[in-house]
């Protein structure tokens, strides 16, 4: 009798297997049954959180993959190489699972490739579609390779690793550049529902503050994942760069709301502050946590100190990007829609599922790829591969002479 | 051809909904009456008080509708309807929510649903033929010609009987519609939204899309500015770090000694 030796479960491992069987079974609803049976969505309301949440706050949060690359190798700031390629990952990742999510959200996901040979270059929405999918294919190119490194045979690696390099400032710096604009364009799909929006959401500016929440949120989450690597992934942060990351969100928080401030101002739309709506709620909500929480704990010295008061400072400020992004998307439009749209759980479900098949990936891609330097690895990830070559992680052979 | 419209007088309509019964014959549907526009309903006789009021696609002449789709499955056609290509949807559904009168239905109970909406008879345009639900209308209070035409006749009806509210909905409404409505009650009492602007909406997108070639030519000089400058300030300190390690006199200290 052989014996087959399974893997051992452990809480956060049955967790994941729960999500993904709910995740599953809400596919089985929204492909095998329809919108109608699983998701809220309505005439009044045909956007619900699989855009407000899976891919707005899904491209947002992995802002600080393009805001790392830039930083490198643009600005020349060699002190955050060595989370480079965890950054790339963690963009790459959100992106992939952004990506992903749409064979949900569209009515019609089996045309998704419409856009590439149907063109509107009106549409806002068209140029995302574009944005996304060439920034999807740099980030694949940028992460490669970690991939590639794997290759067992010498001629083929070093080939594409050194092809690879001669790419690369080009890569990141289209990166940059399509980030940017996509990034924005995600609040400029907004611009058109003039009208329909609350006036505490809407604005001629939607374009910038989209783009000026991102990076904070981006790099709150690169602060996030790299926590949680120290905690069960065995690797070894560097202070000094969770440091930096925490002085530089807190004025981008700041800039954010001031911009915010003066344009609501310039739309008269102050008055709407303190009107007893529940919309008044939603929006001092989402200022609580996207403001003024997370400026008060990355200005405590308990909490900037410990890794762990970075995490959750980090936490409140991805908590209030999201709380931000779906009232933006979902909570401005109801009182002109009525719809009184509150997510089904099959929506949830496949929104979890996202996000735990990036964790999931993540982990994976830290196990087995050499994600971080060898010098904050404190024991050698397992089935590694013999190193094969001289190679110093995280510069290429060709430039290593140098 | 000359670009068609309808013009709607709510103070002849009676409420008969015939234009609802023609349209979901022409459009195959289930003949019952719905109570408001959904995938199988593309015009539906709304009550508001004493007065019957039509619900259907203004036709809008630089439709939000249209700007937003990134497919283009839909078009606002020369001869005046807005119509929409099933075969190139993808269901991306932000046509439901661009449009400001909240007009286009998703069919939600379908597996491969469509964007539902009225397209003014434009098959039946195309051939020279009148919209159905005009057609279809016992007291004229729906009738279909061309735009300018049925503006003037629309101002005529004003300046003749002054029961009728000084306005034509949809002459101006968001750059103006292809669907023309009369009253004698103001239109925001009978559940009419006041349009945002008198100008296009997409001119909103335009303008936020207009940047596009600004932020790729400045912002990539600036950043291959950066990088150059990053490199070249790389270049020098690695240059000093070898002349300090290797005690070479530099130039100006030769001049010194």
């Amino acid at each position: 009798m052989t014996r087959i030796r399974l893997p051992k479960i452990t809480l956060w491992r049955a967790v994941a297997g729960l999500i993904f069987a709910a995740g599953f079974y809400a596919t089985y609803l929204r492909f095998v049954k329809g919108f109608e049976v699983a998701t809220n969505l309505s005439n009044a309301q045909p956007w619900g959180i699989w855009v407000g949440v899976a891919t707005l706050c899904g491209v947002g949060l992995s802002a600080g993959g393009f805001a790392i690359a830039g930083a490198v190798y643009l600005l020349g700031m060699e002190r955050y190489r060595p989370i480079l390629r965890a950054a790339v990952v963690i963009a790459f990742l959100g992106y992939l699972s952004v990506v992903a999510g749409y064979a949900w959200e569209l009515g019609l996901p089996w045309n998704f490739w419409h856009p590439i040979v149907m063109w509107n270059r009106h549409s806002v929405l068209f140029e995302v579609v574009w944005c996304i999918t060439i920034y999807t294919t740099v980030l694949a190119l940028e992460f490669s390779p970690a991939l590639v490194e794997r290759i067992p045979w010498k001629g083929v690696r070093e080939l594409y690793l050194k092809l690879q390099h001669k790419i690369l400032i080009a890569l990141v710096l289209i990166g940059v550049l399509l980030s940017s604009l996509h990034q924005s364009f995600l609040g400029g799909l907004f611009i058109i529902f003039k009208g329909k929006m609350y006036p505490l959401w809407y604005s001629n500016y939607q374009t910038t503050l989209f783009y000026m929440s991102a990076i904070p949120a981006g790099i709150s989450m690169i602060i996030l994942a790299l926590y949680l690597s120290a905690r069960s992934l065995n690797v070894k942060i560097d202070m000094r760069i969770l440091d930096d990351f925490s002085r530089i969100i807190a004025p981008m928080l700041v800039i954010f709301t001031l911009f915010r401030f003066a344009d609501l101002a310039k739309q008269n739309a102050l008055g709407y502050l303190f009107l007893p709506v529940a919309e008044t709620g939603y929006f001092w909500l989402e200022m609580a946590l996207f403001v003024a929480a997370p400026l008060v704990l990355f200005n405590l010295p308990q909490v900037r100190s410990k890794p762990i008061g970075l995490y959750w400072a980090s936490a409140t400020v991805i908590a209030g990007f999201i709380t931000h992004r779906i009232n933006v998307s979902i909570t401005s439009l109801e009182r002109f829609t009525h719809a009184n749209y509150v997510p089904k759980w099959p929506e949830m479900a496949v929104t979890v599922m996202l996000v735990t098949a990036a964790v999931v990936a993540f982990r994976f891609a830290v196990l087995y790829l050499k994600i971080f330097p060898q010098s904050m690895q404190v024991e050698p990830p397992p089935f590694q591969l013999p190193r094969t070559t001289g190679y110093v992680f995280p510069a290429h052979p060709s430039t290593a002479v140098n | 051809m000359k670009t068609k419209a309808m013009l709607i007088d709510i103070t002849k309509c009676i409420g008969c909904r015939a234009c609802e019964q023609a349209c979901k014959e022409v459009h195959h549907f289930p003949a019952e009456h719905e109570p408001v526009l959904s995938a199988t309903a593309l015009t539906v006789v709304e009550e508001r008080g004493d007065k019957f009021v039509r619900r259907l696609c203004m036709h809008c002449e630089d439709p939000a509708c249209a700007s937003v789709c990134p497919v283009g499955a839909l078009k606002k056609t020369a001869a005046g309807p807005v119509t929409y290509d099933a075969k190139k949807c993808f269901g991306c559904r932000y046509c439901m929510l661009a449009c400001p009168y909240s007009v286009p239905r998703y069919e939600w109970s379908k597996l491969a649903p469509h964007v539902k909406k009225c397209d003014m008879c434009a098959e039946r345009v195309a051939a020279g033929g009148v919209t159905a639900c005009a057609e279809a209308c016992p007291v004229g209070a729906t009738i279909f010609g061309d735009r300018e035409d049925l503006l003037a006749e629309a101002q005529k009806r004003i300046r003749e009987n002054p029961a009728y509210v000084n306005k034509i909905y949809g002459a101006e409404e968001v750059g103006g519609a292809s669907v023309f409505f009369l009253s004698d009650v103001p239109f925001e009492k009978l559940g009419f939204i006041k349009a945002p602007q008198t100008t296009p909406l997409p001119v909103l997108s335009a303008s936020a899309l207009g940047e596009v070639p600004t932020v790729v030519m400045v912002g990539g000089s600036l950043l291959a500015g950066l990088y150059w400058f990053t490199q070249r300030r790389q270049q020098v300190m690695a240059a000093e770090a070898t002349e300090k390690e290797h005690n070479v006199p530099r130039f100006r200290d030769k001049e010194r000694s």
